[in-house]
């Protein structure tokens, strides 16, 4: 974690400030999920309590938490319990491991007599040199949360549909692993910040020993460019995994209820809902390391910015922080532009049937995405 | 006490309990999610070993896929409680015994052979200082191109015999 006391610290502050931006970011996304969709539906929404019902979620999380905690008869208590917090696991540990900004420069200082740094700090939780093997595993990790709430609470709609909603995230994590592997054969490794090194500049294929260079300076060389059907693949396995519209089969108002989660209140049910949209800040994060740059700005690489900075008479230290917290902002405008699609898409689509669902994973993505894999080594080899 | 030391333990305790849970509950259900803790201990181990590749594929294939799949199957049928976790019987009981010993003599003699000789003295910082993701993957296509063909071959052979089985009558998606 760190060499000394003080980077330990601040290693150790970064994962706890990491999980709480996911934690609050939550109520906000809500807030913008019950407004929006009032919107698209011409309704109003929540808009009561406090200015632009913006203090609604302050009033919810007060009930959440008063709610009275129960477990149902039948209900096998210690996996009733222990699933719920299982929910937050798979999520807040495979959202650390995305790299949210240009690495943070402390230089060497003096403190309590002694000389301290200088440090490098990443701005995420951690940094794992096989960063996507790794998610893959962790998020993977999540179908359990789903079985053992079915199976612990003891009702036959919670365990069927846990089975459902089981047998749908296995399905599509096939197709959500093999998407990717055209995004790793084109930058040939496994690490999230050496693909974002890889996207900064201008647009560029390099074929046959030649370099095509694209006209226009601003056109970013993004991964969306190379990998369009590993793209949308991705982003439609990301909608499966993270059981929303229009793959929200767990739920069925007709059929079983609420899903894995009927027999679930209070604050036991606002931790599968922090899971829920983790999976969605997950899915959001990823789609903008891997095909839209991460944090990079199109049109200009972070050491052009790096050097506009130090002209407005910044110290290098100084500018090195101002330039990583411009890449932040960058990161978080895509990373909200895909939460937005998520909530839009909610609202917008009719959902599918569970034949439907299962078809479409295994007879349509699959292939496609075994498709895309086979030509991208293909082209690959062909052309380097 | 090391951190090291203390993680090693740590670690090693809990994957050994797990183990013991799995053969020791009586509830097949929690049998087999003790065995997905286990799994997801032993990708910890790898992840201490500077093994992250390795790690997150046991997560993702062992823990995440094979594991989830045991356990829903369990869940859908209707299994009750084994009586008792060892079934007695002289006949059995002393196959077990013997099977276990057996067991117990391999992996001492896996742990003694591979403490001594050359396997004992090979560098620990070794693996660290190479792509170790890159290495696998020469060794796999060119070493053991084999093995991983023919592994290959066995798997189709199983998902093969399992669509026939399930296209037989009876099936959910069998000939009307």
């Amino acid at each position: 974690m760190g060499n000394d006391v003080f980077e330990i610290t601040v290693n150790a502050v970064k994962l706890i400030v990491v999980f709480l931006l996911m934690v609050q970011a939550v109520p906000i996304l809500v807030w913008l999920e019950r407004r929006g969709s009032a919107f698209i539906q011409n309704r109003f929404g929540p808009n009561r309590v406090g200015p632009l019902g913006l203090l609604q979620l302050l009033a919810d999380a007060v009930k959440f938490i008063t709610k009275e905690d129960f477990a149902p008869d039948k209900a096998i208590r210690k996996l009733f319990y222990a699933a719920p917090v299982f929910a937050l696991i798979p999520a807040t540990l495979a959202y650390a491991a995305i790299p949210m900004s240009l690495p943070f420069m402390v230089p060497a200082f003096e403190m309590l007599g002694s000389t301290w740094g200088p440090y490098t700090f990443r701005v995420q939780g951690y940094e794992i040199g096989v960063g996507i093997v790794f998610i893959l595993g962790v998020s993977s990790l999540a179908a359990y949360t789903i079985l053992m709430a079915g199976w612990g609470s003891g009702s036959k709609f919670s365990l069927l549909g846990a089975l459902r909603a089981a047998a749908q995230v296995i399905s599509y994590e096939l197709a959500l692993g093999l998407s990717i592997v055209g995004v790793i054969l084109l930058y040939g490794t496994f690490n999230l910040t050496e693909m974002i090194q890889a996207q900064q500049g201008p647009l560029q294929f390099t074929a046959f020993g030649h370099t095509i260079t694209s006209a226009v300076s601003w056109i970013p060389n993004w991964g969306i460019f190379y990998q369009p059907i590993g793209f949308l693949l991705f982003f439609a396995a990301a909608f499966a995994e993270s059981n929303r519209l229009p793959f929200d089969l767990a739920e069925g108002e007709a059929e079983l209820v609420a899903g894995f989660h009927t027999e679930y209140g209070g604050f036991k049910m606002l931790m599968f809902f922090i899971g829920e949209y983790g999976h969605m800040m997950i899915a959001s994060g990823l789609a903008t390391t891997f095909f839209f740059g991460g944090y990079g700005i199109p049109g200009i690489t972070p050491d052009e910015l790096q050097q506009i900075i130090l002209g407005w008479g910044f110290s290098e230290a100084g500018a090195g922080g101002l330039n990583s917290l411009i890449h932040f902002l960058s990161y978080n405008v895509k990373f909200a532009i895909f939460l937005w699609i998520f909530i839009q898409v909610r609202w917008t689509l009719p959902r599918f049937r569970y034949d439907q669902l299962m078809d479409l994973g295994w007879k349509t993505m699959l292939p496609w995405a075994l498709a895309n894999t086979i030509a991208t080594a293909v082209i690959i080899y062909a052309v380097s | 006490m090391t951190a090291d030391a203390f993680l090693f333990w740590f670690l090693a305790l809990s994957t050994v309990a797990g183990g013991v849970m799995v053969v020791s509950l009586t509830n097949p259900i929690y049998a087999a999610l003790s065995l997905a803790f286990t799994m997801v201990s032993v990708a910890a181990v790898f992840v201490t070993l500077e093994a992250f590749f390795v790690a997150g594929v046991q997560l993702i294939v062992y823990a995440g896929a094979v594991m989830v799949l045991f356990v829903m199957v369990l869940m859908l049928f209707d299994l009750k409680h084994e009586v008792e976790s060892f079934a007695r019987g002289k006949v059995t009981g002393a196959i077990k015994l013997l099977a276990a010993g057996l067991l117990a003599g391999l992996l001492i003699g896996a742990i003694l052979y591979s403490s001594s000789g050359e396997l004992g003295s090979s560098a620990p910082q070794a693996a660290a200082q190479i792509d170790s993701t890159k290495t696998l993957g020469y060794r796999l296509f060119t070493q053991h191109i084999f093995a991983f063909e023919a592994l290959g071959v066995l798997l189709l052979v199983i998902a093969v015999g399992v669509v026939a089985l399930s296209r037989s009558k009876g099936g959910t998606h069998g000939k009307h």
